[in-house]
């Protein structure tokens, strides 16, 4: 979420009234703008923040953001946004008690703490002052700040995947590293009892053999039960899906590397499996080997044709109940809607889940109107968007909580 | 050193001095949290220093770390206890032979001397004069179930073993998490820490930092090196080096005896920066095109100042 300094600069006014009550009203007032503009901060934190500063040198402007952000942010990428707000809230921060910072540097002593507590009764001892207080002192920090207006990390994560650079495409690579552990440890949790592989359980062993006094009859040996999730992945290649391409590659691969036994394979108007071309981790290199052995890399689309040959040719060795398939797709289809149809209906019946991810699912009016969308939607257990890193990031929140 | 009495500065003096550089705000966050008893998640790429700030402290506050390792599948038996099987089982065997009483066995086989303690209880029954620090590492790599559990453990320092009954922390240990993000820690977990990102560090804090883990190597050799490592991190690799490698790369050039860097050196050298073969043939491609100008580099790493 973009943030400006408007709605910085709005939310700060809102709590315009809390102010001059006091370092807590202060700090409960800042907390409470940082949830405003989404930082997830709980009430716990914010009295652990208060806490913590009781024990850090309130004149070192320093020690105190340090001591609030380990507090409230619980994030990397809330960082930036904390710093911005951190700057504008308390720009006239100024040491109250200089004597006294120079005289003790405070220490975890309680008996030090009594100074501080008789500090904070009196009104004007106020530690910290909000917004424009004429008393405030002067000192470097309390020049106008100018709060940047550039985040590059908001900045990345709305640009649509048509252009990306190296920076990007490792937030992507993060995003879809989460996606993939997702994936494959929602659906093998069962496995969790038996990870130490054959051998005897004890503790069943000892309980079992409890009614023949501790004589050991029965022997309960651990069962390994791996459940490993098999993705695969089917991505929509064709010309209307091309401005996506380079994200499209940097998925398959990421998903493919992170994860094990995914199968990739790309579809236009045929169907192509290219999971050996993408094993190795030279992305770039991988672009060139897929589209010299691709046919129709950004030609027209028959999804229903290039499903019946994965169904045919490759589901029946690929694809068990625990399977998920995913489908990269913005639905464009030129052929048959009742061959897509009769696929998906087959496809799922086969599978464990199917996932639909729909770059366009993101634009504000579109509904998923053209026929082949209104013939697959049916058969989708999820139905998401993908066309930016925070969509990527949500996609991975929605498989955690769903795919269970 | 009595961790009642530290300061945050003496907290980044004791840290430089068990040859571990960082920043203020790190040394801040850990002095909070030995004030206020929380526990600190640390994230970062790997390869920061995440894991060893919490050894480095546990020199510093001569205590003992306590380490647990977490894996996909890490369950309560492997982290907090177990009971010893074979030898309850060796213990009603003799009794049996012996003849003895039922009853005084059955007590005595699920007592303290037939358990097996993992980290988690171990950290929390340690009665040394200190407490320990206790290390939960790659806390991502563990499942959900385990960070449920985990979160019950560390908001009362308390453990409930059925047999025995509750064991309450007789000090509370000083608690690291670290995590490389390859997944998200759920927020309850979350809210319990203190939070720092551990960054990679700018080129005069790794020169910094290099020159304090080798003081024999020579200060242009490891001017060269941080360069290097910064210009790497800036590329397009697979795997981007952390300062681990950094010190491995400058170890093995100390003793490969090398007082300065060119072409050569670092092509024969670089299997200790990259760990994929991808990685080594980009910066094979790389140097060949001059988008990564070598010389040009070296020529200017003199300017950096500790």
């Amino acid at each position: 979420m973009e943030v400006s300094d408007d709605i910085i600069a709005g939310a700060v006014a809102r709590y315009a009234a809390m102010r001059g009550r006091g370092t807590l009203a202060n700090l409960l007032a800042f907390a409470r703008i940082l949830k405003q503009l989404g930082i997830k901060v709980g009430l716990s934190q914010v009295l652990d923040a208060s806490r913590s500063l009781e024990f850090v040198n309130l004149a070192s402007k320093a020690d105190f953001r340090a001591a609030l952000r380990a507090n409230l942010v619980s994030e990397k990428d809330e960082v930036p946004l904390f710093e911005r707000v951190f700057d504008y809230f308390w720009r006239d921060f100024c040491p109250q008690r200089p004597t006294m910072e120079m005289v003790a540097p405070p220490t975890m002593l309680s008996g030090d703490r009594d100074g501080w507590a008789d500090g904070e009764e009196g009104g004007e001892e106020e530690l910290v002052v909000l917004g424009s207080n004429p008393q405030a002192q002067p000192d470097q920090d309390d020049e106008p700040v100018s709060v940047p207006t550039y985040s590059p990390n908001e900045v990345l994560n709305k640009r649509d995947f048509s252009e990306m650079g190296i920076e990007e495409s490792r937030a992507v690579r993060r995003a879809i590293l989460m996606i993939a552990n997702k994936i494959a440890t929602q659906v093998s949790r069962r496995k969790k009892r038996a990870t130490r592989g054959e051998g005897i359980d004890a503790r069943w062993t000892l309980r079992k053999n409890i009614k023949y006094g501790g004589e050991i009859v029965e022997l309960v040996s651990r069962k390994r039960r791996i459940r490993k999730t098999r993705v695969v992945l089917l991505c929509d290649v064709s010309g209307s899906m091309d401005c996506y391409s380079r994200f499209l590659i940097q998925f398959m691969y990421g998903l493919q590397n992170e994860l094990w036994g995914v199968e990739t394979f790309v579809f236009s108007t045929s169907l192509s499996r290219i999971t050996h071309l993408i094993r190795s981790k030279d992305i770039g290199g991988a672009l060139e080997r897929i589209s010299d052995s691709v046919l129709g890399w950004s030609g027209g689309t028959n999804i229903g044709r290039s499903l019946h040959a994965f169904n045919r040719d490759f589901a029946p060795s690929l694809v068990t109940h625990r399977t998920v398939v995913v489908i990269i797709s913005d639905g464009w289809d030129r052929g048959d809607v009742r061959v897509l149809e009769q696929e998906m209906r087959r496809l799922k019946s086969r599978c464990y889940r199917i996932i639909w991810l729909n770059p366009l699912l993101a634009s504000e009016n579109y509904e998923p109107l053209c026929k082949g969308m209104q013939a697959a939607l049916p058969y989708l257990d999820f139905f998401l968007s993908v066309h930016n890193v925070n969509s990527l990031v949500a996609l991975g929140r929605t498989l955690q909580k769903l795919v269970a | 050193m009595d961790p009642k009495k530290l300061t945050i500065e003496m907290i980044q003096e004791a840290l430089r001095k068990h040859q571990y550089i960082c920043d203020r705000s790190l040394a801040t966050v850990v002095y909070l949290s030995i004030a206020m008893g929380k526990p600190v998640l640390l994230e970062g790429e790997a390869g920061v220093g995440k894991t060893e700030i919490a050894k480095v402290l546990s020199e510093v506050l001569e205590t003992k770390l306590i380490r647990l390792q977490c894996y996909e599948g890490l369950d309560a038996n492997s982290a907090l206890y177990e009971w010893n099987y074979p030898r309850q089982m060796l213990r009603i065997k003799l009794e049996e032979v012996q003849r003895g009483d039922r009853g005084a066995v059955e007590t005595e086989i699920f007592s303290e001397e037939y358990l097996v303690k993992r980290p988690l209880l171990e950290a929390i029954q340690s009665d040394g004069a200190k407490p320990p620090v206790l290390l939960i590492d790659e806390i991502d790599r563990a499942d959900m179930e385990f960070e449920a559990f985990l979160l019950e453990v560390l908001s009362d320092f308390q453990i409930t073993i059925p047999e025995i009954g509750t064991i309450r922390a007789k000090q509370r240990p000083y608690v690291y998490l670290t995590s490389n993000r390859t997944r998200e820690i759920h927020d309850a977990l979350k809210r319990r820490c203190l939070y720092h990102w551990i960054d990679y560090p700018s080129v005069e804090k790794e020169f910094e930092i290099v020159m304090t883990k080798f003081p024999q190597v020579q200060s242009l050799l490891a001017k060269q090196i941080c360069a290097f490592m910064q210009r790497a991190r800036e590329m397009n690799f697979y795997k981007r080096p952390g300062i681990a490698e950094t010190l491995d790369w400058a170890s093995a050039l100390i003793a490969l005896n090398r007082h300065e860097l060119d072409e050569a050196t670092v092509k024969e050298t670089m299997g200790c920066v990259f760990k994929y073969r991808e990685d080594l043939h980009h910066l094979v491609d790389e140097l060949q095109s001059k988008t990564l100008d070598l010389e040009r580099m070296l020529k200017d790493s003199t300017g950096i100042q500790a």
